[in-house]
C-alpha cells in the first residue's frame, strides 16, 4: 500500500511530476550525448593518428630515441622481423629510416622529418597510400628519388608535383650531405602539425645514411586489445631495445584520454548534483504541501519509518520513470549519429590542427547506460533523505493545528 | 478507561508563556459519548492531542487502560495511536490518492493483518456508516458528509479501544452532521465504542451523555445526562 500510494502521490501534481521527469531525462540525455560525443572525438583522434603514423606499436634504439643520432639503428633488426613474421596476431610491421633535414625548394625552406620508408609494407600500418593526390606512392619515379609531401608543406615551399626539393643533412660521417629529390604527390591526413613536419622517400634510397640499419619499426596488430600484452612479450624477448605502444609513443593521446575521462567524471557529477538539487526541491515542495496529510499519518499511527520510506520511494519513483525516458532517447540519438556523423564541417581547420575529422561519429560504451542508470537512482534516493527527514521532524498536532 | 492525572500544558509562544490546560484531572469510562466544550481558544483541541498522544503534557500522567502514554517512547506512541485510538478530524484528512475503501483498509494493513479480515471489516464499516455503494470512489468525489463517514469508519477500522473527534461537524452541512451523529451514537450504543468530541455543535451537545465544559485552560464544568 506505501508503494502504492507513493506511486499515486507523485501524480498529484502531475504538471510539476512532468516537469521534473522531463528535466532528469534531458539531463541524462544531455550528459550521454556530450559523453558519447567527447569519447567519439577522442577515439577518431586516436585511430587517426594510430592509422596515419603511429600504428599500435613502435620499436627503436633506445640512443635514436634521446639523442636521434642516425647512427643508433635498430640491432637485431632481422631477428625481430623473423619473430614477427611468425607470430599470428602481427597483421603488419614496416621497417623506417628517421633524418631530420632542411628542405629546400625555389620557393622556400623548412625543416622536415624525412622518413624512409617500406612502400609495401608502410600499407599495413599506416594509410598514408590512401590520403594522397595522385595516388603514386613512390612507385612511379625515373631519375631523381621520389618524395612525397604533405600539401602544407608543399604549399610552404610552393612545390608542386614533378618539381625538385632538395634535402640537406649531415651524414653520420659528420659530412654534410644533400639529396635532390623530385615531388611524385602530395598527402594530406587530418593532422596538420604532423603533415608539416614529415615527408616521405623510399628507405632505399637513405640506406647508406643509416649504415644499412634502420631507426623505427612500427607493427599493427589483428587487434588493437593485444597491444600491451604483445609489448610485453617483445620487451623480454628483446630487452636491450625500446619498445612502446602507441600510448607511450604519443603520450599526448593517452593524457588527452585520460583527462576527457576526468572531464566526463566531473561532467557526470555535474548532472547529479543538478539532478540532485532538482529532486530534493520538488520533494521538499511535496512534503512542505503535505504537512497536514503527513501530520494525519503520522497520528493515526503510521510510523516514522513508513513516511520515510513512502517519500524516498516518491523520489525513486520519479527517477526509475525519468532514468529509462533518457535513457531511451540517448541510445536512439547515438544510435543514428554513430552511423550518419555529426557534421562539424564548418570547423573543420581548427578540428584538423589537433587531428580531428570535420565529421565526428559519437560512440558510447555501454557500461555508460548502466552507469548512468544506477547513478540517477542513487542520487534519487540519496536526494530524498534531506525532505525525508524535515517529514520527520513534523509534529501532528501542530500540523493538524496548522493545517485546520 | 482513560485517566488524566493533573496535567498541564504551556506552551511558548515568543517571551510569553500560553497555558494553554491547567491541572485537569479526569476519568472517562468505556462506552461514554463525551463532548468537550467550551470557547475558541479554551484548550479543548490540546485537551484532546494530550489524550490522544498527539502532544505531550508540560505536567501530569495520562493513563490508557493503565499505559502511561506520557512516558511512552516515539515509535511506542505511534504503535499505540495506531491499536488504541481512532482519530476523526475536523476536515477529514483522508489520504486523497486512495479510494473509500483503500483509505478504510489503510490502517488494517499497518496493523498487518490478512486481506480477507481487511475486506470483510471494510465493506462492514463502510455498509454501517451508509457507503456501501462508494467504496471505490476518491474523496475528491465524494461530500464533506460522505468523506468524514469514511474517516469515521477508518477510526474503526483498527478497532480501537476510543475515538477522539475533534470538531467532527464543523466543516458539514446539517443534514450530513446530523446523519454523522447519528451513525456515531448507533456505534457508541451497539458496540459501546467510546466516543470524545471536541465541539461547539448543539447537535453534538444535545446527544452527548456527558459534557465537560472547559474555559481558560480549566475544567469548569462536569456533568452526566
Amino acid at each position: 500500500m506505501i508503494v502504492k500510494i507513493a506511486f499515486k502521490n507523485i501524480w498529484r501534481n502531475s504538471l510539476r511530476s512532468c516537469t521534473v521527469i522531463m528535466a532528469i531525462s534531458l539531463g541524462i540525455f544531455g550528459g550521454l550525448a556530450v559523453i558519447s560525443t567527447a569519447t567519439g572525438l577522442s577515439k577518431m583522434r586516436q585511430n587517426n593518428a594510430i592509422n596515419s603514423y603511429i600504428s599500435h606499436i613502435q620499436i627503436h634504439d633506445s640512443n635514436f630515441l634521446a639523442y636521434g643520432r642516425l647512427t643508433d639503428t635498430i640491432v637485431k633488426q632481422k631477428e625481430i622481423v623473423r619473430f614477427l613474421q611468425k607470430n599470428p596476431i602481427v597483421s603488419g610491421f614496416s621497417s623506417r629510416i628517421k633524418i631530420e633535414t632542411f628542405i629546400q625548394s625555389a620557393g622556400g625552406t623548412s625543416a622536415v622529418i624525412l622518413n624512409g620508408i617500406e612502400p609495401i609494407n608502410e600499407k599495413k600500418v599506416t594509410d598514408i597510400n590512401t590520403k594522397l593526390e595522385e595516388g603514386n606512392y613512390l612507385s612511379d619515379y625515373k631519375r631523381k628519388p621520389p618524395i612525397i609531401l604533405s600539401t602544407i608543406l608543399a604549399t610552404k615551399l610552393n612545390a608542386k608535383i614533378n618539381t625538385s626539393v632538395q634535402c640537406s643533412f649531415v651524414n653520420p660521417d659528420g659530412e654534410a650531405t644533400t639529396i635532390v629529390f623530385k615531388v611524385v604527390d602530395i598527402f594530406a591526413t587530418n593532422n596538420s602539425m604532423y603533415d608539416q613536419m614529415n615527408a616521405f622517400v623510399l628507405i632505399d634510397h637513405l640506406k647508406n645514411t643509416a649504415h644499412k640499419g634502420v631507426h623505427e619499426m612500427a607493427i599493427n596488430l589483428k587487434d588493437e586489445s593485444y597491444v600491451e600484452e604483445f609489448r610485453t612479450t617483445l620487451i623480454s624477448q628483446f630487452p636491450t631495445l625500446e619498445i612502446d605502444s602507441w600510448r607511450g609513443t604519443a603520450p599526448e593521446l593517452g593524457y588527452a584520454d585520460k583527462m576527457m575521462h576526468l572531464v566526463l567524471i566531473i561532467f557526470l557529477i555535474i548532472i547529479m548534483l543538478a539532478l540532485a538539487f532538482g529532486i530534493i526541491n520538488t520533494m521538499l515542495m511535496a512534503v512542505l504541501e503535505r504537512k497536514k496529510e503527513l501530520g494525519m499519518l503520522l497520528s493515526i499511527g503510521m510510523n516514522k519509518n513508513k513516511i520515510f520510506l513512502m517519500i524516498v520511494l516518491e523520489s525513486t519513483f520519479l527517477a526509475l520513470i525519468s532514468g529509462p525516458i533518457g535513457l531511451s532517447i540517448s541510445y536512439l540519438v547515438v544510435t543514428f549519429y554513430e552511423d550518419a556523423g555529426i557534421d562539424l564541417s564548418f570547423a573543420s581547420s581548427g578540428l584538423k590542427s589537433v587531428g580531428i575529422e570535420s565529421t565526428i561519429y559519437p560512440f558510447l560504451d555501454s557500461n555508460y547506460y548502466f552507469i548512468i542508470s544506477v547513478l540517477v537512482i542513487l542520487t534519487a534516493i540519496l536526494s530524498s533523505i534531506y525532505p525525508a527527514f524535515k517529514a520527520l521532524k513534523l509534529n501532528p498536532s501542530e500540523t493538524l493545528r496548522t493545517a485546520n | 478507561m482513560i485517566y488524566i492525572q493533573n496535567i498541564s500544558k504551556t506552551y511558548q509562544s515568543g517571551i510569553i508563556q500560553v497555558k494553554a490546560l491547567q491541572n485537569i484531572n479526569l476519568t472517562i469510562k468505556k462506552g461514554e459519548f463525551t463532548a468537550i466544550v467550551g470557547p475558541s481558544g479554551s484548550g479543548k483541541t490540546t485537551l484532546l492531542n494530550l489524550i490522544g498522544g498527539l502532544d505531550s503534557p508540560s505536567h501530569g500522567i495520562i493513563k490508557i487502560d493503565q499505559t502511561d502514554i506520557t512516558s511512552l517512547p516515539e515509535n511506542d506512541l505511534i504503535d499505540f495511536r495506531l491499536h488504541h485510538i481512532g482519530f476523526v478530524f475536523q476536515s477529514y484528512n483522508l489520504i486523497p490518492v486512495l479510494t473509500a475503501k483503500e483509505n478504510v483498509e489503510f490502517l488494517m494493513l499497518l496493523q498487518k493483518k490478512e486481506e480477507d479480515q481487511r475486506n470483510e471489516r471494510t465493506i462492514q464499516l463502510l455498509k454501517a456508516v451508509g457507503l456501501e455503494n462508494q467504496i471505490h470512489k476518491k474523496p475528491n468525489e465524494m461530500s464533506g458528509g460522505q468523506q468524514q463517514r469514511v474517516a469515521v469508519a477508518r477510526a474503526l477500522a483498527s478497532k480501537p479501544d476510543f475515538i477522539l473527534a475533534d470538531e467532527p461537524t464543523a466543516n458539514l452541512d446539517s443534514s450530513s452532521a446530523e446523519n454523522l451523529l447519528d451513525i456515531m451514537f448507533k456505534l457508541n450504543q451497539k458496540e459501546k465504542m467510546t466516543f470524545i468530541f471536541s465541539t461547539h455543535d448543539s447537535r453534538v451537545i444535545a446527544k452527548a451523555q456527558r459534557i465537560i465544559t472547559i474555559d481558560d485552560g480549566q475544567i469548569i464544568n462536569d456533568y452526566y445526562r
